[in-house]
């Protein structure tokens, strides 16, 4: 990245400071990551084995049965294919949403427009600490409690105020000689919000591993709102309940886990340049 | 999870007062003037956002302060209107006082180690000359893709009296014999704190990225023209730089903190004894777990903590501004 003192040092000096951080970071991220070492490794070890081997991590014999039990016995290719469904939607409702609230909040001046502006960032700001059952009294109401649809709604619904101040504050810094000339040529209101959409991929970018993560991990949503329909569960609350639907099968739930979180992990691995390059556009002063 | 970038916003909000309040109508550039057609694309463009807001947000909160005015269990009727009651009840619970400073010493502790380390570990992961940078930054990353739940679970393995760290401690003859770490009064508040440190570690690290790139890096060459190592680069031209983003970020970790909940649960629930017990929890007890529940009542706790800390920290955001000038 851009940042401070590399032209600093002559080459050779990285070398020894590289190597010394390394060191450092290596001891660090191995205890860092040992909690998922354990798991991972625990997903590939007996019952007994797992309970009887303390801090080793290496299984003494190898039970890829596990995955294959969790997989199948334990409903978690529904899980899973269910955390995709509500995470991509919520996902695609929040993008959408965000972007056009906040492309009309940094081009227009409108009455009420900071009304708006100003409750979106009051309610960030408030520490507040439950308000999950006028949300299920809510869904309850419409008749979509124990739907996926019900689910999804609840997903997008509650977050998104932060995004839409990061495109407000994206938009906000697109000239306004574009829109003019746009205009000029005619485009319409959609016309000429979609001619900036594309610009605006750092932020889409960030509210989509944002939003993604939260919902692939979130666990009061789905389980409060999917009480009495357990083939609605995702991977979160499938296996909160495996712990008791199964006499503790802990292997199996350390295979869950596994599954559930290897995807996210890639998906940050490889978008995480985006990431950071979205935000840094929304930090600017 | 989504209470993330208000850097943003407040910088931002400052530089729109200041703006707004000078500018007169004729002052709006053409462009984002409103006419005719326009406010019909307007309101279909705020209309997504706002529906949902209003439902999921906005009245879920207004309905938390009015069930907080009754007695209520949640479900039928909400028809015993008690004014103040629930208020003047929970002035008086000493679990709910307690819960409440276990909450600030979470908060603050949690802030008062995170922040800084977050911070560093930025620092060096964005480097030019550092290797695997990627790798480095996916390790820090790592904890927070794990749901709270489970990493509750995985720790309540790995720090009980037979678990793996405490295997570790007493081969190594560090520890004589076993802690069980969350399940003892004097360690379990801390051990739950840097649980939470190392779960949310990686947000303020990409926070702290991406206010660290907004340091233009002719400041750093200036710097070290003028003789200035790294030590002094970092006082004297990173963090006066990034002050008011480290200000919001500062803010938006407080706050967070002050909602702890899912470690909580899944880890000591609340206890040994009360050890752990903090708000949001107290919260949740109240409101589905103890019978008969009272959802009034809970939601009245609700209420009393998120105001009382909100003017706590207008308080001193007020002191700490006016310290300033």
């Amino acid at each position: 990245m851009k940042n401070s003192a590399s032209r600093l040092f002559k080459p050779g000096r990285y070398f020894g400071v590289n190597i010394a951080i390394l060191i450092v970071l290596l001891i660090i991220g191995f205890f860092w990551i040992y909690p998922f070492l354990w798991v991972v490794f625990s997903s590939l070890k007996t019952q007994r084995d797992m309970f009887t081997s303390g801090a080793q991590l290496i299984p003494e014999t190898w039970e890829w049965g596990n995955y294959v039990r969790a997989w199948t016995e334990a409903n978690f290719s529904t899980y899973f294919l269910n955390t995709v469904i509500y995470a991509s939607a919520a996902t695609a409702i929040e993008v959408v949403k965000s972007s056009m609230c906040g492309y009309v909040l940094a081009r227009y001046r409108f009455p009420g427009r900071n009304l708006i502006y100003g409750v979106i960032l009051a309610t960030l700001f408030i520490p507040i600490a439950s308000i999950i059952i006028p949300q299920f009294n809510l869904i309850r109401s419409l008749g979509l409690l124990n739907t996926r649809f019900g689910v999804i709604l609840a997903l997008s619904g509650g977050a998104g105020a932060l995004y839409v101040l990061l495109f407000t504050s994206f938009f906000e810094t697109i000239p306004e000689e574009l829109f003019d000339s746009a205009k000029i040529d005619g485009a319409n209101f959609f016309q000429q919000f979609w001619l900036v959409v594309p610009l605006a991929r750092p932020i889409i970018a960030t509210v989509v591993i944002f939003q993604f993560m939260s919902t692939w991990n979130e666990f009061n949503i789905p389980l409060v709102f999917t009480l009495s329909r357990p083939e609605l569960r995702n991977l979160a609350v499938g296996m909160y309940a495996f712990q008791g639907e199964f006499s503790v099968d802990w292997t199996g739930f350390a295979a869950g886990t596994s599954m559930s979180i290897i995807p996210v992990l890639l998906v940050f691995f490889l978008f995480q340049g985006y990431f950071v390059r979205g935000l840094q556009g929304a930090v600017k002063q | 999870m989504s209470e993330i970038v208000a850097e943003t916003i407040a910088s931002k909000e400052l530089a729109d007062d200041s703006i707004s309040s000078k500018k007169t109508k004729q002052d709006i550039p053409l462009s984002k003037r409103v006419s005719g057609w326009d406010y019909a694309w307007i309101a279909a463009f705020l209309a997504p956002f706002l529906i949902l807001y209003v439902s999921f947000t906005i009245y879920p909160l207004v309905a938390t302060v009015w069930y907080s005015f009754h007695e209520w269990n949640g479900s039928g009727a909400l028809d015993e209107f008690i004014g103040l009651q629930n208020y003047i009840d929970i002035a008086q619970d000493s679990s709910f006082w307690l819960s409440f400073n276990n909450t600030i010493v979470f908060a603050v502790v949690n802030t008062a180690i995170k922040l800084p380390l977050s911070l560093l570990a930025a620092i060096i992961l964005t480097q030019r000359w550092m290797w695997f940078k990627r790798i480095w930054r996916t390790v820090f990353f790592a904890p927070l893709v794990i749901p709270v739940a489970l990493a509750g679970l995985v720790f309540d393995f790995l720090l009980n009296s037979r678990g793996a760290l405490n295997d570790v401690l007493t081969t190594w003859g560090i520890l004589e014999r076993p802690i069980d770490f969350l399940g003892t009064p004097d360690t379990a508040l801390i051990t739950i704190i840097l649980i939470s440190v190392w779960q949310i570690f990686g947000q303020y690290m990409i926070y702290w990225m991406a206010a660290l790139q907004n340091v233009p890096e002719s400041l750093y060459e200036a710097a070290s023209i003028d003789g200035a190592n790294e030590w002094d680069k970092l006082w004297q031209v990173t963090l006066p730089v990034i002050r008011p983003v480290a200000t919001i970020i500062l803010f938006l970790s407080f706050v967070n903190a002050l909602k702890v909940f899912g470690l909580v649960a899944a880890t000591t629930e609340g206890g040994p004894g009360q050890s752990t017990y903090v708000v949001s929890y107290f919260i949740y007890n109240q409101a589905f777990r103890d019978m008969p529940f009272r959802y009034g009542y809970a939601s009245a706790a609700a209420v009393l903590f998120g105001v009382t800390v909100l003017i706590a920290i207008t308080l001193q955001g007020y002191f700490v501004r006016r310290a300033q000038h």
